[in-house]
């Protein structure tokens, strides 16, 4: 037995010195070529590159609207300095620098997509387009293709310029079995149906639905691949594992050490540097990303300024942990800004594999059961809203009436008595037939353990007993996948579009590998959920999306929990933000510094970290910051 | 082994009382461990004694009295904090006995307006604070530690009759059937024991009894090597010829004769496997591979302490309990050791 103390000290011990060991990596860079080189490149074996099927040389069509977009308000703040290094933090060593194939889908690979630039970008204020690579769009009559004309100024960062054939290029890419991405495989199959080149830099894509221009834009574009960088092969995932591959955004990687930490550096002269909505951003000279594993660490070494910026949504972090000397002097700034965004969805789902939730006055006394209010006034601090409906955050789609059902023990016990649960046992839990009312909560995050005990404490008082089956994270997604579970708590990712069909449809009930969790399977719910995902007018699929929430609030099929509808952090006084902090469509830029939608719109002012670092040898103090912005603030 | 103490034992006990802080040690555990058992009159939310109306009720044990039974307007359990409050209020004789901490280990004590954990406080009752749930941290120590001591007892029971059993039959047989189970043996202790609960755990959650059974699965191995050699030695001893001469069983031998004659061995491994017990209850609950929520063990509150350092009661408490009750432990084996040591008692030819 002391052994087996033993093994589990060596255990961490051995863990704690893996994560120290390092070795200096030899980078792998492209030399810079002469301009009578690039054209050549461009032009190489273009005629193995239309041998696909999907991919065609084709004459320009007439009579295409071309839309571009230089009339929205910029995001960034024309007084942004630039310079310095912004010092953040990743909680693991990427086991890869690849963005797709095995193991590329680690937390890291954001910061690589996302200085890979999009065909087209989106204002995260009005919505609306914005050139990215390409300057100019447009769609025609049938609504399943999208033109495209590329910027000729675009570069890769190798000095390549980009053009049409990259776009090509990397249809092809995503559809080869070489990049070991069966998802992309058959997504992009199902998705695109030709792309068009019709010169240099100017294309179409084809999708195979027909879609409206967001749509389009949003499922029928992706990361553009330099075509003169990648060969296809059998062995091209081991050979790229490592590459730093050329990209089109305003950094890259300029040093890595394995297992510590990546660098990235600003190009001095990156090729969209001047274009209205992206002059003023990207402006540290270097962002140093360092691997700090436990996230208590983290905050220390935020608290200690070795981190500029630090997310302060977890409510513990914001009204207790971030405080003291160095908030009230005026060194640490904190933001609250709320933004109105698709929000990922909390809930709880009841399976209907088991007899005890088919019944519709169970599922609503478990509603009611259910003390959300309790948990988001204390163990959330009042700083979570109720999320009142499936949805939220998507403008006109969310159905507003909707408000979820809320602890009500005189409500609880009607619908029980009603569905026959009205005895209660000796230990206060209802029972009918020898059974008792007992449900079995699978979840798989440890930090939400402790909202769930205050709802399972609560939910005695209903005469309701729930177990909670804390399981890691991809064991919990797995059982509900293979129908193990009889309630999922889960959070669902927030989607930009929002999508019921796969959770709500009977053909995805019952079955397992299905997201259908609650099992739902409704013969009245299953033709609008197929009309909503077919409707590609707005106005139209806004009024369906109304209905199928109103049907699944009515039904109970869920009960939807809370939402943080904001972002949060704390920053060092150096950090300097634009006025308003953020946009309406922005996620947390301190986490991603490198978003090409909304990301890189604050600096580093050396200055003022010189200065605040004297302040803070000499005592002196800086008015206090604290900004709430809630402009976007919904009820 | 009969009930009446041999000279010898008693010897052994005189000896084991003549050192005082294992002998104190020992008395103080298996006091504490004994009212753990009965921890419900001491650390719970339910009354001790209710008077209403001129009856009695007892509510520690049994179902559940729901708040109707006592005037009030609900119909789940009784919150019994509340009801001796109104009870004085009210004023009319019917009163509440509520136990020394008025807390069991489960319930929330939340306030809107005061974010646990809260530092300890003698006038709510918290009197060792409240962990990041707002539950009571000495009613989860106290039934935490009932958890992990009476796992660790089970688990010794468990672990020495399999470990004794199968020692003792390797060392009087000897031949193929001791020579296939060393080697059997050497490959099970080669299974690596923490992957195979991490792996365990993630797949399903393991309860009390499973979380036992996977330790068992490992935990025998230790004993049956000392409980080997020993019977060894002891089988090739003119009292155990002299029985056989006498047509004594196998069984009889071993029972009579052997274990006796080994016992020492196996007293005196029984405290630091208890206390290697509870380490590693605590140290899978510290990881998060343990018994699941929200059974209180100190693991969890280690977890919870490390992670709330600022919060000094947490992580104090379960240090302090942890390290008292370890050193306790570990003089009561000493002094086991000490006075079972043979070359006190015997003389080897």
């Amino acid at each position: 037995m002391k052994r087996i103390a033993m093994l589990i000290l060596v255990g961490a011990l051995a863990g704690a010195a893996c994560s120290k060991k390092s070795e200096p990596e030899a980078e792998k860079k492209a030399p810079v070529l002469t301009d009578a080189q690039t054209a050549a490149v461009n032009k190489a074996d273009l005629e193995e590159l239309f041998k696909e099927t999907y991919l065609e040389r084709g004459t320009m069509p007439k009579g295409i609207n071309w839309l571009t977009n230089d009339s929205d308000p910029v995001f960034a703040s024309p007084k942004a300095k630039k310079g310095g290094t912004y010092y953040y933090w990743m909680d693991s060593f990427p086991l890869t620098l690849r963005t797709v194939g095995p193991d590329s889908n680690g937390s890291f690979r954001s910061n690589l997509f996302h200085n890979q630039m999009d065909l087209l970008h989106m204002h995260p204020e009005t919505g609306n387009l914005l050139p990215g690579l390409a300057t100019h769009w447009g769609t025609n009559k049938e609504q399943n293709t999208l033109y495209l004309k590329l910027n000729p100024n675009a570069r890769w960062s190798d000095g390549v310029p980009l053009t049409a054939y990259d776009v090509a290029f990397t249809l092809k890419f995503y559809l080869s079995k070489h990049i070991v991405a069966p998802w992309y495989n058959t997504q992009y199959g199902e998705e695109y149906d030709m792309i068009t080149v019709y010169d240099d830099h100017t294309l179409a894509i084809r999708s195979k639905n027909k879609r409206n221009i967001k749509d389009l834009v949003y499922y029928a574009t992706f990361e553009i691949r330099p075509r003169h960088f990648h060969i296809l092969d059998k062995d091209w995932v081991k050979r790229t594992n490592w590459q730093i591959e050329p990209n089109t955004g305003a950094y890259l990687i300029s040093k890595i050490e394995k297992g510590k930490f990546i660098e990235f550096k600003r190009k001095k002269d990156w090729w969209a540097k001047d274009l209205k909505y992206f002059k003023n951003r990207f402006n540290m000279d270097k962002v140093k990303i360092s691997v700090i594993r436990d996230a208590n660490v983290r905050l220390e070494h935020f608290l200690k300024g070795n981190l500029d910026g630090y997310p302060l949504v977890i409510p513990e972090y914001w009204h207790s942990k971030v405080t003291g000397k160095n908030v009230d002097n005026g060194y640490i700034q904190k933001v609250w800004f709320y933004n109105d965004r698709p929000q990922p969805i909390y809930a709880i789902y009841m399976s209907q594999s088991i007899d005890l939730f088919k019944n519709k006055d169970v599922r609503i006394g478990f509603a009611h059961s259910l003390n959300v209010d309790k948990v988001l006034k204390t163990v959330l601090r009042g700083d979570y809203d109720r999320m009142e409906t499936n949805t939220m955050g998507h403008g006109v789609m969310d159905n507003k009436k909707i408000k979820a059902r809320r602890f009500d023990l005189a409500k609880a016990d009607e619908h029980f008595k009603k569905a026959g649960w009205e005895k209660r046992g000796p230990d206060g839990i209802r029972v009918k037939d020898g059974k008792r009312l007992s449900a079995r909560v699978t979840y798989g995050y440890d930090a939400h353990t402790d909202r769930l005990v205050v709802l399972k404490e609560e939910a005695k008082k209903a005469g309701v007993e729930l177990t909670l089956q804390k399981l890691d994270g991809a064991a919990s997604f797995k059982s509900m996948l293979e129908n193990q579970h009889e309630i999922a708590y889960t959070g669902w990712g927030a989607q930009d579009r929002m999508q019921y069909w796969g959770q709500y449809h009977s053909d995805n009930a019952h079955k397992p590998q299905k997201n259908n969790f609650g099992n739902v399977a409704d013969k009245v719910l299953d033709p609008w959920l197929i009309a909503y995902k077919d409707e590609f007018d707005e106005t139209k699929k806004a009024a369906l999306a109304h209905k199928i929430q109103q049907r699944i609030h009515d039904e109970a099929y869920t009960v939807t929990l809370w939402a943080a509808p904001y972002i949060r952090f704390g920053h060092w006084r150096w950090m300097k933000f634009p006025d308003p902090v953020a946009s309406k469509g922005s996620k947390d830029t301190t986490i991603y510094p490198f978003d090409g939608d909304w990301g890189g719109v604050f600096w580093i002012d050396e200055e003022v970290k010189k200065e605040t670092k004297a302040a803070m040898k000499a005592g002196k103090k800086f008015p206090p910051v604290l900004i709430k912005d809630t402009r976007h603030k919904k009820g | 082994m009969t009930l009446q103490l041999d000279p010898l034992t008693r010897k052994k006990l005189n000896r084991f009382k003549s050192i005082k802080r294992g002998y104190y040690s020992a008395v103080i555990l298996v006091t504490v461990i004994f009212l753990s058992f009965f921890a419900e009159f001491f650390v719970n939310s339910r009354a001790l004694i209710v008077r209403y109306q001129g009856h009695l009720y007892f509510p520690t044990y049994g179902s559940v009295i729901v708040g109707k039974t006592f005037g009030r307007d609900y119909a789940y359990e009784t919150n019994y904090r509340e009801l001796q409050k109104e009870f004085r209020q009210e004023g009319e004789g019917n009163w509440v006995l509520m136990p020394i901490s008025p807390y069991n280990a489960y319930e929330n004590d939340l306030t809107e307006g005061i974010y646990p954990p809260t530092a300890p406080d003698r006038q709510s009752g918290h009197y060792v604070g409240t962990d990041s749930t707002g539950r009571d941290v000495f009613a989860r120590l106290v039934y935490g530690f009932r958890t992990a001591i009476i796992f660790s007892i089970l688990l010794l029971i468990c672990n020495y009759t399999i470990g004794v059993t199968i020692g003792c039959a390797m060392g009087y047989f000897g031949g193929l059937f001791d020579l296939l189970f060393q080697r059997i043996i050497e490959i099970w202790a080669n299974v690596p024991f923490l992957y195979i609960i991490i792996i365990v755990s993630s797949i399903m959650v393991p309860n009390f009894f499973t979380l036992m059974m996977i330790m068992l699965f490992f935990g025998w191995i230790q004993m049956t090597w000392y409980m080997r050699t020993a019977t060894y030695k002891q089988r090739g001893r003119e009292y155990v010829l002299a029985a056989r001469a006498m047509g004594a069983s196998d069984a009889y031998i071993i029972l009579q004769h052997i274990i006796p004659n080994t016992i020492s061995i196996i007293v005196t491994f029984m405290p630091f496997s208890i206390s290697s017990g509870v380490v590693v209850l605590t140290s899978l609950d510290y990881l998060g591979f343990g018994l699941p929520a929200p059974t209180p063990s100190w693991g969890e509150l280690l977890r919870q302490g490390t992670s709330n350092l600022s919060s000094s009661w947490i992580v104090s408490s379960v240090v302090v309990s942890m390290i008292l009750l370890l050193t306790m432990v570990t003089f009561v084996g000493e002094a086991i050791r000490e006075a079972f040591d043979p070359k006190k008692h015997t003389v080897y030819e």
